[in-house]
């Protein structure tokens, strides 16, 4: 009885209970994109213990997936500029759609799934505007493409819904690009990124701006606690030595907050967090650097430094019992902060861990 | 061009010692020679806009090419003193999508702003109405000429000048003020800025990278565009012919400062650098396109494109070869950066 009753608990806490949908996928708790040893790319489904529990080929390196709520499916995007994502079936292990970025848009690497899992929210770059887009795909009729929002800025990179609510929350980056240029970085002197909260009829109900000495950090990643705080990794443009603070904290309502960690372990992530995460307790928020090699701990209440932690190359980041599970560009898999599985994959692990919760 | 660069190393200590590291070298070699010209040549602009103002004057236009000659030595030096005070956007304003400096600058001749007669206080206004940019419509844009007033856009052109000067004279101060010694004693116990020489490598070695990168996808890119839809009106600076010269003087110095930083790769590396720099020039000599208008045209454009090609090859080499040996190289996730 006290036994049962505490595994409950512990599910409940940690989110990371595999649905029922994805079990016919071997129940993976998390899902990343790799380059495997062969130079190929896949899609890996992988067990609380760290073990693969799928692998799907991807036409070109990814970046980010998202899970659907429901079904054992994922959504694969193309790294940015990219203009597909593919629909896995992860039961199947087949691609059961694809998604083409209509004429003039291109993916930015990151959807997130309405609460029933009906609708797709993809960020997409209006290219001739250079305005962002949220693209909105309808995911119970095979991803036919069927409207589309204003993102509230340029350069919309993750979006995420509101735990338990159908609120969107987009980190509109602020750095104007072009497929025709790549990555080029076209508008650094006037850039103003923010954090956009939005109905899904494309109501905006909240713009988080950072103070204009901040302007030139880039607010790409997104991480939402169930009671609706959210967590934002940024990417400094200006100067590294100036090592400003790279986590915003947010909940609606509140006046955002920054987080940074004493001047030389700041330093140290050379102005650039590539991931962010909750803790599987909620308690702490990580964000990643991989250009310093470093993860750094805060306490997500107070936004005090907590650790941090060296790792080589290390970007993703999600929850996991009572901590995080990071993993890195030399194929690791390790905890932080908590228990969790320690395992070396032969493949490099592409930017983001998805949690799937 | 390359000999311009000789003259610069020559009237520095030979008596370098072989232990002189890359650091130092970049230093010597590379940064603080590239600002003293730099800030010579923009002192040169200045004074002959002082002399004549007039937009066709061949000697003001003279000193522009030769300042922005220069200041293409230091521009991919984004980092330091560069970047205090939106310094860099304002001596290059580009991209400039929007024609942001047009349009400012026709507002402020327009209204024959008063800040447009003041030197100092022209550091406040927009980026975009400021440096070699924003010159180049004052001097080579016909509809400059349709606006205001000869007499205010003579006084412009002299503030725009001066200020441009004032300008890279406070980065070199900069430099030579501080940010030299810095770089230098990287590694050093109270040395906030590069706590360890990987740091400063990091900064040396990104700016090379960076800088590849802006005259492959930014300079030459923005004009191809698609073979469906190749947009030669994006052209950087091709009003005054001289796009394809800005790839040329840029690369010939992220060279220099390649060629210093692949020396600890050893000298095959080394070798590669220097075979992968000399095509790129002789391509660039034989392109026979200043303003990058051949785009358009199948047969001009392959020219382009090989240039592009050539560049993207040598940011090959020196991601794969020369950054191992600095111990900077980046990895999976730290190179995709996004």
């Amino acid at each position: 009885m006290t036994t049962r009753r505490r595994l409950l608990a512990g599910l409940a806490a940690t989110a990371l209970a595999p649905r029922l949908g994805w079990a016919g996928a071997g129940s993976p708790a998390w899902l990343a994109a790799a380059r495997d040893g062969g130079g190929a790319y896949r899609l890996f489904g992988l067990s609380g213990r760290g073990a693969a529990v799928f692998s799907l080929p991807l036409p070109a390196r990814g970046h980010a997936a998202a899970a659907h709520p429901k079904r054992p499916e994922a959504v694969a995007f193309a790294r940015r500029p990219g203009t597909f994502a593919l629909v896995l079936d992860c039961a199947g292990a087949r691609v059961s759609a694809e998604l083409t970025a209509p004429p003039g848009r291109h993916f930015y690497g990151h959807g997130a799934f309405s609460a029933d899992g009906t609708r797709l929210y993809t960020t997409e770059n209006d290219t001739a505007a250079a305005s962002g887009v949220i693209g909105i795909w309808d995911a119970a009729r095979g991803y036919a493409r069927i409207g589309e929002l204003d993102s509230g800025g340029i350069g919309p990179h993750e979006i995420l819904r509101l735990p338990g609510a159908e609120t969107l929350v987009v980190a509109n980056g602020g750095i104007e690009t072009h497929p025709d240029t790549g990555r080029a970085k076209l508008n650094l002197p006037t850039m103003r990124p923010n954090l956009t909260y939005l109905a899904p009829d494309g109501r905006v109900l909240d713009v988080v701006e950072l103070p204009p000495e901040l302007r030139l950090n880039s607010i790409r990643h997104l991480a939402a606690r169930p009671d609706g705080l959210v967590a934002a990794a940024m990417q400094w443009q200006g100067e590294a030595a100036e090592a400003p603070p790279l986590l915003l904290l947010h909940r609606r309502g509140d006046p955002p907050r920054l987080a940074t960690a004493p001047f030389a372990a700041q330093l140290a992530m050379q102005g650039y967090a590539g991931s962010v995460a909750f803790s599987g307790d909620g308690r702490r928020v990580a964000i990643t650097s991989p250009r310093g090699g470093q993860a750094h701990l805060f306490d997500a209440e107070t936004g005090a430094f907590v650790a941090a932690h060296a790792a080589p190359d290390i970007c993703g980041v999600a929850p996991a019992s009572g901590g995080f599970l990071a993993t890195t560009g030399t194929g690791r898999l390790l905890p932080l902060g908590g228990a969790g599985p320690t395992a070396d994959h032969p493949v490099a692990w592409d930017n983001h861990l998805v949690a799937l919760a | 061009m390359r000999h311009l660069i000789a003259a610069a190393l020559i009237a520095l200590p030979l008596a370098a010692p072989a232990q002189e590291s890359v650091i130092d070298r970049a230093v010597t070699g590379h940064i603080l020679p590239g600002y003293a010209r730099a800030a010579a040549e923009a002192r040169e602009l200045a004074a002959a806009a002082q002399a004549e103002c007039a937009p066709e004057s061949e000697a003001l236009r003279a000193a522009w090419h030769d300042a922005f000659d220069a200041w293409l030595g230091v521009a991919h030096l984004q980092f330091g003193p560069a970047l205090e005070g939106n310094r860099l956007f304002a001596m290059g304003f580009w991209p400039d999508p929007r024609g942001a400096g047009p349009r400012a600058l026709a507002r402020l001749i327009g209204a024959a702003d008063p800040v447009g007669r003041d030197p100092a206080a022209y550091a406040e206004v927009s980026a975009a109405a400021r440096g070699f940019h924003a010159l180049e419509t004052m001097l080579f844009d016909p509809r400059a000429e349709t606006i205001g007033t000869a007499e205010y856009r003579c006084a412009l052109v002299r503030t725009m000048t001066a200020d441009m000067a004032t300008t890279v004279q406070a980065i070199r101060d900069g430099w030579t003020g501080g940010h030299a010694e810095a770089l230098r004693t990287a590694g050093a116990e109270d040395n906030a800025l590069y706590p360890t020489e990987a740091d400063a490598l990091r900064t040396l070695f990104g700016a090379a990278a960076t800088g590849l990168e802006f005259n492959a996808d930014a300079r030459l890119g923005r004009p191809l565009g698609t073979p469906d839809r190749p947009r030669p009106e994006r052209a950087e600076a091709r009003l005054s012919e001289r796009s394809l010269r800005n790839v040329a003087f840029s690369v010939e110095a992220i060279g220099d400062l390649a060629l210093i930083l692949a020396e600890p790769a050893g000298p095959e590396v080394e070798g590669d650098v220097r075979a992968q720099l000399d095509r790129i020039e002789t391509l660039v000599a034989r392109a026979d396109d200043p303003a990058l208008q051949g785009v358009a045209d199948p047969q001009s454009r392959l020219r382009v494109e090989a240039i592009r090609s050539r560049i993207d090859e040598l940011r090959g080499t020196l991601a794969q070869d020369v950054a191992p040996a600095l111990g900077v190289a980046a990895g999976f996730n730290a190179l995709d950066g996004d």
